[in-house]
């Protein structure tokens, strides 16, 4: 008789659909199922599973076994028993239910007293390969019968010992605790596998006999640390055997016979039967990866580390396990490959490569899934085994007691030698275990190779009674471990370095200066002992300003790690943090804002620039916390702010003063935007082109007040006071000389394309408004003043004003009215100065006086019918000349990033020539200035092939960025691609991104300009070259 | 890493070297080297030997002189002719930046990147060189002519068997260390004699190549006679080759071996094929890197000047040779437009390069040549569309600087350098008046 329960107490009881259940329950294949049956069942972590799981296992049960099934149905409600047992797997796990039901028979796996985690792995291994029809005690057991019946064979004991293991698993009360044993038990068992599935490769592999195969595991196999279902990681390591005949197997012969069995045992392993699969045997880990051959003998294998391995392979080797085959080969392998994976982190590269693994496994989740990532989501395994393994690599090359495999093992030692907090220690491992119990749990259920949390209510629902917790517990806990996990990454390798000299509470970890070094210097800080000082320095004292920056170092620490230079970006840190002392501002804006901290780090660690700028300026701080702050103002936000300081100012001393340092605090804008890539290099040029127009505007204005305060006649009763209350009087100024002065902005300010520290080149031209006989000489007073105080002499990147550009050059008049200018191009300029009118904008003046300018240079630069002869001829001639006279003496032409060889004014130069020349037949040339905007718009009208101007623009722009990169990582001007590596590596790593080397800058940046100059040669010598 | 070093220090200690050289290369791929003391082992071995490389021929630098040399321990050998006790050693060295980076102008370096960029497909480099060299009774005087050692010709036995000494000996000290001999007999020209080193992987054959020019010529030395690598030494003698058998094994298996397809060629090897030969007129500088090597290449005695392949075929510059069916391993493809004064990191690399480049961009082979190439009249060849290699050394500059592969296999510093180098030889040679002019032109007019 079935029992019949109401389904409002079936719904009590646990069950979600009741009618179902009611139903299956009057089945008569449940027979003997009793009130307490159905009670158990309803504790499972999922009782409609559970009782359909039970159904379908009873109807297959009862045909092999009608009097065996009714006895275990009818012990379901008594706990301990198998029937118990059954049910909370069957609760649990849908895909190990389906075994059970097609092999009803192996419910002995349920049976007896045993603790299941407890078999003796040799035990399991003789099971296994009892089951294959091998010997386990031959010294080469090898399977009966062919492939497939032991693939089968293998399969059902596999998965009866597996059925072991869940049912324990599942019965511990605290499934957290079982962990470990967990794990050990299923790697004990993968090995097992591994050992029987040989034994079956060998039934069709001819010559094995010959071979001795070592199967070592790798990843969580070999730390024992396995999860239900994972691809198992091995590498292969074959050697002859000594033979009977004591002839010798050439190596080729070997190694074919021990790749056969290799390839053959991962097939074992991975073929889909009747039975099902085991899992995937990965032996990608192995020497060269997927390209390498599947087996090598040990010496092969000594070789291929010595000399060719990378840093994470050693790191991976350091879980590498005999596990299955020759045992004294495995040994061996492990032996051969100690003192290497010991070394791993004294070698070139290994600073990079983990953090470049940092990185990675960021970067790699898909976005949808990175919070139900248990694996890889932050604060998930992932974090976990890194933080462990990290510390491991650091202090383990020293301190031998570190060399273990597993993660909680080396947790165990790194707690007791003291490089981890007993506190920390204890929440990692719990968290470690309880992610790991959650990842059991998930894979049981279908015996997927899954990491993502689901999201239906039904299957959360079930994973949370699966781990013994109310449903509502487990997202909860599951977010505080994640977040818990995330912090104490840096808890607990960055904190113990801000105590190596203060006083500890008793359970805190002090580590040794050396062993603080070690931690450094494995980031990527190159003097770790001054780190350390400046570390004790910003935290020592009971200060609020120590007692906050105690708290933020261990991230800023790491920040700095991921800039170009950390040891400079903690010193800079440092000088700031005493400049700025202990304003309010200053510590809540870097506690409380994660974004401008790690800003700050960032431009701290790759500017010198700015970080000398931050101590002047240190309020500008506060932009890193507000894009809108820090992105540079516009041409007329920059106008207005100008006149707004200047308006304030009473003497001409200073406004120069203040001029200047407004436009420091606006280039540090822009370099910080730069630093942080707010802004793409053509803005930032753009930036500082608005900029200096700006600055030289407001120059004028001052300028223009000295003068007429100076020498104003008609106005005598003027107060001593220059540039005066308000800014009607100011705008006046210019008006009360009688003068409308323009300015023409040339050259790079011209092209708006200017560098961090370019000159502004200008031409000053005046038209009389009312001056008359004074006009230039009025003129020439206001721009010699505009020079003086512009040009002034003074500390840190001041924009010179130049004017040498001008008609007759330093010896021309210093202003000319505009009719004398105009008259000097028209009647005696030189094909130069016509040229160099291409790159002119008139930027300041009266809206006629500046078209006149326009009208007259568009007469000169963009000539009817293109160049003639002789001014083609005189450029070319020209160019000539320029290169072998302006670059300084002694530098090498193919690195200097302005004039070098194929370099800006290469390009420059390329473009004003097709410019000028075809100009009049394509008007969609004229009125650009800006390099690259006339290099599409030359494209656009087929002057010039889009593949050389893509080369030119490379060339061009590569130079422009590294030059910028190189002023903010030295603080100064330097049109030179450095030697020096460090430098090198500072300007590729800001240019071309994070992972950037020395000799990947250099390299770029010797190919671009060499395809640049092919082009250059092309266009003015008729040289064909690359790409013309 | 650790065991082979200590390994080398106590072979120095056991053995009482007293000097070690530091062995590594300009562009040109003139031996250089650095003796230290034994002393001075371990610091090399972990920081490297600071010398002051500016007036190394391209290795560094106008103000950037300064050079780390790091010594390969695996190339630890005793140098046999300077004796067993208290003796001297070498070892190959890496030249590294003093920030301990690989220096970009190390040809070493070069050969090593593009064997790693193979090796990143799975690829192994492997090279067998047939080296010639001529033996003179005394050095080149200006005025006098050469004189060489016997007047014998192709596999002559020499009666008075001093050549038979010297190979003997020159093989007995290669082989002290560890350098493997296949083969050696007497060439074609008089005084000519040619070694065959044993193949091996292409960086270990680059090194020892190295050594062997210095072993032939100490050896030559100490029997009172002068050895020469030049290409051609005498107008009316056949040119100094370096015949050189290149083959690629993938997984421990001979890439180029396919068992039942045409010569047993497989399609990486029919690809690698095309690939050198497409960018033959490209690397040609590098194979032949002097003035002189294109006159044994337009010599008329036997060198491949025709860009085209065949099996069995000696007019080729790429030859299949005939294969045993039964050796799989021994598949390899002859590459015949090198010179033994190449430096023959750059060329390897450049070969690997070409052959790789052809295997990436899956070229076509195209027809196999069947006639012997340099009896075919210049229509027939055009007819054929055999390419003729570059005739000059200005030529070959020419197609080696618009090449895009050869500067991204040599880097763009190595590339520079050795068109700059090239072309000041190639103008110190084209200003120079010959006898052939004068005697052509003195009188005449």
């Amino acid at each position: 008789m079935s029992v019949e329960i109401s389904t409002g107490s079936l719904a009590r009881l646990g069950f979600g659909r009741t009618d179902r259940a009611q139903r299956f329950l009057a089945d008569p294949a449940l027979d003997g199922l009793d009130r307490a049956g159905v009670e158990a069942i309803g504790r499972t972590a999922d009782p409609d599973e559970a009782l359909i799981g039970l159904l379908r296992w009873a109807e297959s049960a009862r045909q092999a076994d009608e009097a065996g099934a009714a006895r275990l149905l009818a012990e379901v409600g008594e706990e301990g028993t198998a029937g118990s047992r059954l049910v909370t797997l069957l609760g649990a796990s849908v895909a190990l239910g389906d075994f059970l039901t097609r092999h009803p028979d192996r419910i002995v796996a349920l049976e007896g007293e045993a603790d299941g985690l407890d078999a003796a792995t040799a035990e399991v291994r003789r099971r296994l390969l009892r089951a294959v029809g091998a010997d386990p005690d031959a010294e080469i057991p090898v399977a009966a019968g062919d492939g497939r019946s032991g693939r089968d064979a293998l399969r059902i004991a596999y998965h009866e010992r597996l059925v072991q293991i869940a049912v324990a698993d599942l019965a511990a009360p605290d499934p957290t605790a079982v962990q470990p044993a967990v794990s050990e038990a299923l790697a004990d068992l993968a090995d097992a596998a591994l050992d029987a599935a040989l034994a079956v490769a060998r039934t069709s592999v001819d010559g094995h006999e010959d071979v001795r195969l070592a199967v070592l595991a790798m990843g969580k196999t070999g730390a024992r640390e396995l999860n239900y279902i994972s691809d198992v990681d091995v590498i292969h390591v074959a050697e002859p055997r000594p033979g009977a005949d004591g002839g010798s197997v050439d190596e080729e012969a070997l190694i074919a016979t021990a790749s056969s069995l290799a390839r053959e045992l991962a097939r074992v392993c991975s073929d889909r039967t009747a039975e099902g699969s085991l899992w995937q045997v990965d032996a990608n880990l192995r020497p060269e990866g997927k390209d390498g051959p599947l087996a090598r003998t040990l010496d092969s294998c000594r070789r291929y580390y010595r000399t060719w391995a990378a840093s994470w392979e050693f790191q991976a080797l350091l879980k590498a396990r005999p596990a299955a085959g020759d045992r004294d080969l495995g040994e061996a392998f492990v032996e051969m490959v100690a003192p290497h994976v010991w070394q791993a982190a004294a070698r070139d590269g290994f600073v990079e490569d983990s953090r470049a693994m940092r990185r990675r496994v960021i970067d790699h989740i898909p976005r949808g899934e990175v919070e139900r990532n248990l694996k890889l989501g932050p604060g998930g395994l992932r974090d976990v085994e890194f933080t462990v393994q990290m510390l491991q690599m650091v202090h383990g090359r020293g301190d031998e007691s570190l060399r273990v495999r597993g993660t909680l093992p080396a947790l165990e030692r790194l707690r007791d030698g003291g490089y981890i907090g007993r506190d920390h220690a204890a929440e990692l491992d719990a968290s470690y275990r309880f992610l790991r119990a959650v990842e059991h749990r998930l894979q049981l259920h279908r015996m997927r190779r899954t990491h993502v949390l689901p999201t239906s209510e039904g299957d959360l629902r079930r994973l949370a009674r699966a781990l013994g917790l109310l449903p509502d517990e487990f997202p909860a806990r599951y977010e505080k471990v994640r977040r818990r996990v995330r912090r104490l990454h840096e808890e607990i390798y960055y904190r113990p370095l801000l105590d190596t000299a203060s006083t500890l509470s008793e359970d805190q970890v002090r580590l040794t200066p050396e062993a603080a070094a070690e931690r450094l210097a494995a980031i990527g800080y190159r003097d770790p002992k001054r780190a350390l000082a400046h570390i004790d320095a910003l935290t020592e004292g009971i200060s609020r300003r120590a007692a906050i920056q105690r708290q933020l170092l261990p991230s800023l620490l790491e920040w700095f790690a991921d800039g170009v230079d950390p040891d400079l970006g903690l010193l800079a840190f440092r000088r700031l943090s005493d400049a700025v002392g202990s304003a309010h501002w200053y510590m809540g804006l870097l506690r409380d804002s994660g974004v401008a901290a790690q800003r700050l780090t960032r431009v701290l660690s790759d500017s010198r620039y700015a970080g000398e700028q931050l101590e002047q300026i240190p309020e500008a701080v506060r932009w890193l916390a507000r894009d809108e702050e820090l992105r540079p103002l516009g041409r007329e936000a920059l106008i207005g702010e100008f006149a707004a300081v200047i308006r304030r100012v009473d003497t001409a001393e200073e406004a120069t003063e203040v001029l200047r340092r407004t436009r420091r605090r606006e280039l540090l804008r822009i370099a910080m935007a730069h630093l942080v890539h707010l802004v793409r290099p053509e803005e930032v040029a753009a930036a500082l082109t608005d900029l200096a127009e700006a600055v030289l505007e407001a120059g004028v204005q001052v300028a223009a007040h000295v003068v007429a305060t100076e020498d104003g006649p008609e106005r005598p009763s003027e107060q001593p006071q220059t540039t005066g209350e308000d800014a009607d009087e100011d705008q006046s100024a210019l008006e009360r000389l009688g003068i409308d002065l323009g300015v023409l902005a040339m050259g790079s300010f011209g092209a708006a394309e200017m560098g961090y520290s370019s000159d502004a080149d200008v031409q000053f031209v005046v038209a009389d408004a009312g001056a008359g006989e004074a006009t230039t000489s009025v003129a020439v007073k206001v721009a010699t003043t505009l020079q003086r105080i512009l040009n002034a002499p003074s500390s840190g990147a001041d924009m010179k004003v130049s004017a040498d550009l001008r008609p007759e050059g330093r010896n021309g008049v210093l202003v000319r009215t505009i009719e004398s200018w105009s008259g000097h191009y028209d009647r005696s300029a030189e094909t130069w100065e016509r040229q160099a009118l291409l790159r002119a904008r008139p930027i300041f003046g009266s809206a006629a006086l500046r078209e006149a300018m326009r009208e007259t240079m568009d007469r000169h630069r963009y000539p009817d019918g293109g160049l003639t002869a002789q001014q083609r001829r005189d450029i070319v001639r020209m160019k000539a000349r320029v290169e072998s006279e302006r670059l300084p003496r002694g530098t090498d032409p193919s690195r200097h990033l302005k004039l070098g060889r194929g370099s800006m004014t290469d390009v420059e130069w390329t473009v004003q020539l097709l410019t000028m020349d075809s100009a009049s037949a394509h008007p969609a040339l004229r009125g650009r200035t800006g390099t690259l905007d006339l290099l599409d718009a030359l494209v656009d009208a087929d002057v010039l092939p889009r593949r050389s101007a893509e080369d030119l623009a490379a060339a061009w722009r590569l130079a422009w960025e590294l030059r910028g990169a190189l002023f903010l990582w030295r603080g100064r001007e330097s049109a030179i691609l450095p030697l020096d590596r460090i430098e090198l590596r500072a300007a590729a790593q800001v240019v071309l991104g994070p992972d950037a080397t020395a000799r990947q800058v250099e390299e770029e940046y010797l190919r671009v300009t060499r395809h640049a100059r092919g082009i250059v040669e092309a266009v003015f010598f008729g040289e064909p070259g690359p790409g013309a | 890493m650790e065991r082979h070093q200590d390994a080398v220090i106590r072979t120095v200690e056991e053995k009482d070297v007293r000097f070690v050289r530091l062995w590594f290369c300009d562009v040109i791929g003139t031996l250089k080297s650095v003796a230290i003391s034994p002393a001075d082992l371990e610091s090399a071995f972990e920081e490297g030997i600071g010398i002051d490389g500016s007036a190394i021929e391209g290795l560094t630098r106008e103000f950037e002189s300064d050079i780390l040399l790091r010594p390969d321990p695996a190339t630890f050998q005793l140098l046999p002719w300077r004796g067993e006790v208290a003796g001297t050693a070498r070892m190959m060295c890496d030249v590294l930046t003093p920030d301990g980076q690989p220096a970009a102008s190390d040809p070493r370096r070069v050969l090593k990147d593009a064997i790693a960029r193979a090796e990143a497909k799975g690829l192994e480099f492997f090279t067998h060189p047939e080296i010639e060299f001529y033996l003179f009774e005394e050095p080149y005087r200006e005025g006098v002519p050469l004189r060489p050692t016997d007047t014998s010709g192709y596999f002559d036995h020499v009666p008075r068997a001093s050549g038979q000494d010297f190979r003997r000996t020159v093989i007995q000290h290669l082989e002290a260390m560890n350098i493997q001999v296949e083969y050696s007999h007497h060439e074609n020209g008089p005084g000519q004699n040619e070694i065959d080193l044993r193949y091996a992987d292409a960086l270990t054959t680059a090194d020892n190549i190295l050594t062997f020019r210095t072993v032939v010529k100490e050896v030559a030395l100490s029997m009172g006679t002068v050895a020469t690598f030049m290409p051609k030494p005498m107008i009316e003698s056949p040119g100094s080759g370096m015949h050189t058998h290149l083959s690629l094994f993938q997984n421990g298996k001979n890439a180029f071996h396919e068992p039942g397809a045409e010569y047993g060629l497989s399609r990486t090897a029919r690809r690698f094929i095309a690939g050198l030969l497409r960018h033959a007129p490209e690397y040609c500088a590098l194979t032949s890197q002097f003035v002189n090597s294109y006159k044994r290449l337009w010599g008329a005695q036997e060198a491949p000047s025709y860009v085209c392949w065949g099996h069995n075929n000696r007019s080729a510059l790429v030859r299949v040779p005939f294969h045993k069916p039964t050796k799989g391993t021994s598949s390899r493809v002859e590459f015949r437009g090198a010179d033994s004064a190449a430096n023959p990191y750059l060329a390897f690399a450049a070969l690997l390069a070409a052959g790789m480049a052809g295997i990436e961009g899956e070229y076509e082979l195209p027809e196999g040549a069947e006639d012997t190439v340099w009896q075919l009249t210049d229509k027939e060849r055009r007819a054929l569309d055999y390419e003729p290699l570059p005739t000059d050394l200005f030529r070959a500059l020419e197609s080696f600087e618009s090449s895009e592969l050869m500067a991204s296999t040599l880097g763009e510093q190595v590339f520079e350098y050795f068109l700059r180098n090239k072309r000041a030889e190639w103008n110190r040679y084209r200003e120079q008046v010959t006898a052939v002019e004068l005697d052509s032109s003195f009188f005449r007019i």
